[in-house]
């Protein structure tokens, strides 16, 4: 019962997507495609530190690099001179989306060799890190990477020809994607995600290998976010050091807490509302308080205010502990 | 080549020692109450603007260096009881939190300040030559000053009854609770000590270095590498570590360029990790 109850809502709302461009103006409808690709970042996320418990603070570091992939792939002229400059050919859209996801896998998958064996907080120390370190690369090599501004990869290889259609194209990106790790969180394999989130050692102890499944985990986690990354790049044809950075980032970690940790849905309903707040109304309701009380306040802080005030009010996040608050 | 080398030694030693500072206080807090202060970057920063507030108030700078120390500390105490002690429990939240609050001041000072990047006065004036390098006296003796902290932390915590209880507390919180500690604030004095050596050494860096509220984050990831290195909650492992951090850091910005620190730092703490997991002086969790 409830799971045709729940195919039914993801189906109207499906069709309220999709229905959506017809009456709103393009403004609007570019943004809420970009909303969709980033509901894959904290669906992502999600299914990393909602489910197995590890804090990936560095997540944006796999949409960034899922990000600069397509983008690079795209415009191979920018490697010349580099140890990669045999990289010649554009390929498709989609095939550059999926390396992007492939690369952001790969580099999640040293970063989780590495850390994951490390029982406590090293996981979440490291990653923290990672986000300044690939924003630093940028600058390096700002003749590859395109420093502050970053750069754009051409019309030409936009998503789609128009606004639109760049929609349809994003919605059907996030769709596939949230299904897909939805159907593997909801597999055996998420099972044993959940076993070593609720106790590690007795996960241990019934002889599942939790290194193996945190490694897991984090490659689904980065793959997916490597995808949202290469396809925002396709989406708003530039690439840019604001994929890898922390305000991304918190974004993200608000999404999941609002819509709660270890749901996948709650991600999906926490990332629309939360991107589309900070990016249709938010800045315009602060610059007029601002201007009025000529206070010290921004679009960020308010957020990281958010973020703060749920966490200590309802420090399981909002999905859940409303939820615990409705059962007593 | 030999000056060169006296120039990583020289200033090397001298950063060590402000991130020692930085570093012991971030695991203290860490090996006593369990949290993860993402926040402490930040209190290192505040320190210096809080001091050069007080100097433009009209302040004389000793005496603005000891308020904002003072004022830093306290402040550190607010946040953890406001928005860390309620939540120790939720591991996860308490990094979000005091992440977001590092974020959040990072904002606050920008607007306030700005990004121009700021200096506490020296509080000591001229110059000695050490090996043929001019050495300015405020570097020698902000080096003095954070030992002479150090000593004085090793001291406390060793040596003192309330040192004994703050170990008591970290070692297990419930039997502590038992032979009748107030661990809660036991919590907040380790807390307020936490961001005193946060303070110390964000007045004594901005002597040497400019400020700019970007540096938070830095100092943070500066003091990560260095408890990984130490072992997280080893004090003494941090001292140690830092002066090794400090001697890489510093021949990373004097032979390759300051904005290859970060890279540098990440690659340390990778070998580190790949070598030896639980660091110099880290206890198994």
């Amino acid at each position: 019962m409830k799971a045709v109850i729940t195919v039914l809502v993801v189906l109207i709302l499906s069709a309220l997507a999709l229905v959506l461009p017809e009456y709103l103006p393009e403004a609007f409808v570019y943004l809420i495609g970009l909303t969709f690709l980033f509901i894959i970042l904290a669906v992502s996320w999600d299914v990393m530190v909602g489910y197995t418990g590890q804090v990936n603070l560095g997540h944006t570091v796999f949409v960034g690099v899922g990000a600069y992939t397509a983008a690079l792939l795209q415009t191979p002229e920018r490697l010349q001179g580099t140890v990669l400059e045999f990289i010649s050919t554009n390929p498709p859209i989609l095939l550059s989306i999926i390396l992007g996801g492939l690369i952001a896998a790969l580099i999640g998958f040293v970063i989780g060799f590495i850390t994951l064996r490390l029982k406590g907080y090293y996981f979440a120390l490291v990653t923290a890190v990672l986000p300044l370190v690939f924003i630093e690369s940028v600058y390096i090599w700002s003749d590859v990477f395109g420093g502050e501004e970053g750069f754009s990869i051409g019309l030409g290889n936009a998503l789609a020809d128009t606004t639109t259609g760049k929609y349809y194209v994003a919605f059907a990106i996030m769709f596939i994607s949230v299904v897909i790790m939805l159907l593997l969180v909801k597999s055996p394999l998420g099972l044993k995600f959940r076993a070593l989130r609720e106790d590690q050692e007795l996960a241990e102890a019934a002889g599942i290998d939790t290194v193996r499944y945190k490694l897991i985990a984090f490659l689904i986690s980065s793959f997916f976010a490597g995808i949202g990354g290469a396809a925002i790049v396709h989406y708003r044809i530039t690439a840019g050091p604001d994929l890898y950075n922390i305000p991304l980032m918190l974004l993200i970690i608000l999404s999941t807490v609002v819509g709660g940790l270890g749901t996948i849905y709650g991600s999906v309903i926490g990332g629309f509302f939360i991107y589309l707040a900070k990016n249709w109304w938010l800045r315009e309701v602060i610059d007029r308080i601002s201007k009025v009380y000529h206070v010290p306040i921004n679009d960020e802080i308010i957020l990281y205010a958010i973020l703060i005030v749920i966490a200590i009010f309802l420090p399981e996040g909002v999905y859940h502990g409303i939820k615990k608050k409705i059962q007593k | 080549m030999l000056d060169i080398l006296i120039k990583i030694v020289v200033f090397g030693t001298i950063v060590s020692g402000i991130w020692a500072l930085v570093a012991s206080g971030f695991t203290l807090i860490f090996g006593v109450a369990r949290i993860l202060n993402f926040a402490h970057g930040s209190l290192f920063v505040l320190s210096a603007y809080v001091g050069i507030t007080f100097v433009r108030l009209g302040f004389n700078p000793y005496v603005a260096f000891v308020l904002s120390l003072l004022v830093v500390g306290l402040f550190g105490v607010v946040i953890y009881r406001l928005f860390m002690a309620p939540i120790r429990e939720h591991e996860v939240m308490v990094i979000i939190v005091s992440l977001s609050i590092a974020l959040l001041m990072e904002q606050a000072l920008l607007l306030s300040f700005g990004e121009t990047g700021i200096s506490f006065p020296s509080l000591v004036k001229g110059i000695v030559e050490i090996g043929g390098l001019p050495v300015p006296t405020k570097r020698i003796i902000a080096l003095f000053i954070a030992i002479i902290a150090l000593i004085l932390l090793e001291y406390f915590i060793n040596r003192t009854i309330t040192g004994k209880k703050i170990n008591a507390a970290s070692q297990d919180m419930q039997m502590a609770t038992l032979v009748g500690i107030e661990v809660e604030r036991i919590f907040m004095l380790t807390m307020f000590i936490s961001a005193l050596l946060a303070a110390l050494g964000g007045l004594l860096y901005s002597q040497i270095f400019a400020i700019t509220p970007h540096v938070a984050v830095k100092s943070l990831i500066y003091a990560f590498a260095i408890v990984i290195l130490g072992g997280l909650g080893s004090i003494r492992g941090s001292i140690i570590a830092s002066f090794i951090v400090g001697y890489i850091l510093m021949a990373t910005i004097i032979l390759l360029g300051a904005r290859w620190s970060e890279l540098i730092m990440l690659l340390t703490i990778i070998a580190i990790l790949i070598v030896k997991p639980s660091g110099l002086f880290g206890v198994e969790e």
